[in-house]
């Protein structure tokens, strides 16, 4: 920025500062700014499908590890062990939220996390599934919040499966 | 109309009284200079040229925006990074902005093998091509660390470079089936797509 002591006057002490350039600068960067703004802030959620690739010619299973499964329905949430056979159901919630149990879903994940199963800090494996039907759909927005709260958890190498494809599925 | 000549007549025909004393005094004696403060002015720029820094992102502009997309919403704050979308609407399927199919025709769609084939052939070729070149070495120097990692097994931590052999973005909208997500991840999986990003809004 340009400065000059001002004009003729020795007593003056006044210094006029040319602030145009800046103002320009400014007006410019603010245009700028504007325009390529973006408002809404995306991220992603990394997920491995489960299942047969082009290059795999079977689905690898390893019998002694034990899979952590949740199975999403339109109404509950399974979650179950491979191996153990053991399921927790967590129903909708009653009233008019009609919503899942979220709160519940993450304390039981929480629970599992830090049972004798996932002592081991590379055991953060776990596998989501979501059983849709055309009379009781599941959203995908359900799919994205089991994902992320698994991830909040710890479950951080979340994978996606085929609901007959799950380690552990309840039969009903 | 009569004809003037040109010259400064500012004060003789529009009298800015308010701001001069004396209209037509601009000869005189009097100066007639106006000063505008610009402070407050200066001000608001600078705080908006600051906010605007700080919100300034350039990871949304890898997704397009589309009609009958409404992302779902997730705590997650990885950010995205370039790969080939997949982007499925209320009403339709596109890959890289081309359209493969109409959720209805999908959806009605029983086959056995949960797989789009439209879908596949394009995820196919486009996978045959970055497998291509990832083994040529093409991309910067991150991607080739990424992919030697992942040859390696070891699985990328947050916020780290992913591979872009076999990764892909999905972009879907918050109301879709889940059937039709699953036959996309199961098309993508087949087609060698084996790490898909979900793109979802922060909260």
């Amino acid at each position: 920025m340009s400065g000059s002591i001002g004009p003729s006057d020795k007593k003056s002490v006044n210094v006029e500062l040319n602030i145009v350039p800046f103002i320009d600068l400014m007006s410019c960067l603010t245009a700028f700014l504007l325009v390529t703004a973006v408002w809404v802030n995306i991220a992603q959620i990394n997920i491995q499908p489960k299942g047969k690739t082009r290059d795999q010619a079977q689905v690898q299973q390893d019998d002694e590890h034990v899979t952590l499964s949740v199975l999403v329905q339109s109404d509950r949430i399974w979650v179950g062990l491979s191996r153990v056979n053991e399921f927790q159901d967590i129903p909708k919630k009653a009233g008019a939220e009609n919503e899942q149990d979220w709160e519940k879903f993450e304390a039981t994940l929480k629970e599992h996390k830090t049972s004798a199963f996932f002592t081991n800090p590379e055991r953060n494996d776990l596998e989501i599934a979501a059983e849709s039907t055309a009379a009781a759909p599941v959203k995908y927005q359900d799919i994205i919040h089991a994902m992320d709260i698994a991830v909040k958890v710890g479950f951080t190498d979340v994978g996606l499966s085929d609901p007959q494809g799950l380690a552990a599925r309840p039969s009903l | 109309m009569p004809v003037h000549s040109a010259g400064p007549r500012l004060y003789r025909s529009v009298k800015f009284k308010h701001l001069v004393r004396e209209a037509g005094s601009a000869a005189g004696s009097r100066p007639t200079d106006i000063s505008l403060n610009l402070t407050p002015f200066v001000d608001m720029m600078t705080i908006l040229v600051t906010f605007l820094l700080m919100v300034f992102s350039s990871t949304g502009q890898l997704l397009e925006a589309q009609k009958g997309l409404e992302l779902p919403i997730a705590d997650s704050r990885e950010t995205l990074q370039q790969a080939p979308v997949i982007i499925v609407t209320k009403s339709d399927i596109t890959y890289q902005g081309q359209l493969i199919a109409t959720v209805e025709s999908v959806m009605r769609d029983d086959s056995p093998t949960f797989k789009i084939d439209a879908l596949f052939e394009r995820l196919d070729a486009a996978a045959k091509k970055i497998k291509e070149d990832v083994a040529n070495g093409k991309g910067p120097k991150d991607l080739t660390t990424a992919c030697e990692k992942a040859k390696a097994n070891i699985r990328p931590g947050r916020g780290e470079v992913i591979c872009p052999d076999g990764l892909a973005i999905l972009q879907a909208d918050e109301s879709t089936d889940a059937r039709l997500i699953n036959k996309i991840v199961n098309t993508a999986k087949a087609a060698g797509f084996d790490n898909l990003l979900f793109a979802v809004k922060n909260k």
